[in-house]
């Protein structure tokens, strides 16, 4: 890896983020959410309505921002350009993923300031939502490498909001407890890195690692299977 | 002699497609090198091959005295510049924007920036987005950012396909001077103007076999009948084989006052194609 290179394509593409209306608009729906939790509850605000931001910022900025990033470089076709260039993989992919984190972070500590959620967090719930971070950034690889176009990446990106960004909320389906759909949501990233923040658990730690080891191996495939142009 | 490009006995195939057949040539340094062929001829399979995007079948190749292990090293995308049939800019963003991405990936001054826009003609427009530019002055910022770094040896695959003749003739002003100050280059065409103003050699692909390879207009002169042909004022054609015993002959034609034209019949690449492949190049 190359730090030169890499700035430059984080410089590159945060430029183009700006101008990019499709990002930018991204942000801030889970901001706009946040305003509008804070006017509609006055002093508590239930803890999976914050998760909920939180699952947003995740789903709707991280991947949805590096997914399209990466759609967009195979579909224009400038990232074979790239590839022809010093730069290697690894360089663009962390140029890009440093956008997404940039972004998630910003989107984070606005809605954060917003809501005044601060005390959610304790060690577990850090570390949680740094591996839900990467967890976050390689799905969003995995798909945009996967998709043939922005358009394609845009559908599969939709799925990926409801499940993976909303899972807190499937609590309130009221279904019975052990119910398989309940045990499913309850064990993807967001709604574990809630339960960190209701009981510090270790144990839900653990498990978000081992989503980001899926997401990864799935980030790996797709590259594999769009590297050889024969 | 210095090749630039060495290649032995190249096949490559696309699982059942044999795209490349047996490719044999040397590049000298300093050469402009064109490949002429119609569209599925394999141009581009030839291009990408040097470049390192795809991996031989069988052969050898070697580029810049590298052999095809290291074509995918960074060394190597250091000391090449590469426009391809389907490059892109970033639209979003300006031309300076664009290029100054490519001075950072290739450790190049970004002073660079002006003196290149200042040679595609292009530097009053630096500010400008690309998306609003017309089609002949993207080709002229891609060629800009393929040529920044001042690559040794440069790759363009039909590098004036779909560009008015105006921005050509720029094109191929700008490529003429880059050659003249040292840059080898390889292009493809399917453009036999361009073959014959551009190359100092030209090879004819046709179904992935090189069938003639010369400087164009030995090519031309080779295929030529060598006849003269001479049109008189009364409509008639007379053709004279070019040997010194008819000198008498075209003498008499000429005292006679009855010469209206009088040309060789040497045919141009398109005609030479199409003798040795049986095949049009524009189809
Ligand atoms: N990725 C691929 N998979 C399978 N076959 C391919 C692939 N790319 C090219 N071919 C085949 O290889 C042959 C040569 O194609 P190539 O693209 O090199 O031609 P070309 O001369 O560049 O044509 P054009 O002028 O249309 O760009 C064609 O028969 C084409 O169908
Ligand atoms: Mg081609």
């Amino acid at each position: 890896m190359n730090t030169k290179r890499v700035l430059a394509i984080f410089e590159k593409d945060i430029k183009d983020f700006f101008k990019n209306t499709s990002l930018i608009i991204m942000p801030i729906v889970p901001i706009f959410l946040a305003i509008f939790y804070n006017a509609l509850f006055d002093d508590f605000i239930p803890l999976f309505t914050i998760f909920i931001i939180i699952g947003m910022v995740f789903a709707g900025v991280t991947s949805y921002c590096i997914m399209i990033m990466m759609a967009e470089e195979k579909e224009k076709n400038t990232l074979r350009t790239l590839m022809m260039s010093p730069a290697s993989f690894l360089d663009i992919i962390v140029g890009k993923s440093l956008v997404a984190t940039v972004m998630t972070v910003l989107t984070l500590l606005i809605s954060l300031l917003i809501l005044d959620f601060y005390h959610i967090f304790n060690i577990q719930t850090i570390l949680g939502s740094v591996l839900s971070l990467l967890f976050f950034i390689l799905l969003g690889i995995g798909i945009g490498l996967f998709a043939k176009s922005v358009a394609t990446a845009s559908v599969y990106i939709m799925p990926i909001i409801f499940i993976f960004g909303f899972s807190p909320m499937f609590d309130l389906f009221g279904l019975e407890e052990g119910h398989f759909v309940n045990v499913i949501f309850d064990n993807l990233p967001v709604s574990l890195l809630m339960h960190t923040s209701e009981d510090g658990s270790w144990m839900a730690l653990i498990l978000i690692t081992i989503w980001v080891v899926v997401a990864y191996l799935f980030a790996l495939f797709s590259y594999n299977k769009n590297k050889n142009d024969d | 002699m210095d090749y630039v490009i060495n290649i032995n006995n190249l096949s490559k195939s696309y699982g059942n497609t044999q795209a490349l057949k047996n490719i044999t040539l040397q590049v000298p340094k300093g050469q402009i090198f064109g490949l002429l062929g119609p569209s599925g001829s394999g141009k581009t399979t030839m291009i990408k091959t040097l470049t390192g995007e795809l991996k031989k079948t069988t052969g050898e190749i070697q580029v810049l005295s590298m052999a095809e292990e290291q074509l995918s090293t960074p060394n190597y995308k250091a000391k090449i510049g590469v426009l391809s049939d389907n490059s892109a800019l970033y639209e979003r963003l300006s031309i300076y924007d664009n290029l100054k991405l490519t001075c950072k990936l290739y450790d190049v001054s970004l002073n660079e920036i002006d003196t290149i826009l200042e040679k595609v003609n292009l530097i009053d427009d630096k500010k400008k987005v690309v998306s609003k530019l017309s089609k002949g002055m993207k080709q002229r910022v891609m060629l800009a950012r393929t040529l920044i770094h001042k690559p040794d040896l440069l790759f363009l695959d039909e590098p004036t396909s779909a560009l008015d003749p105006g921005n050509v003739d720029k094109i191929h002003q700008i490529l003429r001077e880059l050659n003249e100050e040292g840059t080898t280059i390889f292009l493809s065409t399917h453009n036999m103007e361009e073959a014959t103003n551009l190359c100092d050699c030209v090879g004819l692909l046709y179904k992935g076999i090189i069938q003639e390879m010369d400087h164009p207009d030995h090519l031309r002169y080779q295929h030529s009948t060598n006849q003269f042909e001479v049109e008189t004022h009364d409509g008639e054609l007379i053709k004279i084989e070019n040997k010194p015993e008819n000198s008498g002959q075209i003498e008499q034609l000429i005292a006679s006052g009855r010469v209206k034209r009088m040309y060789t019949d040497d045919p141009t690449l398109g005609e030479v194609f199409l003798k040795v492949t049986g095949k049009d190049l524009g189809s």
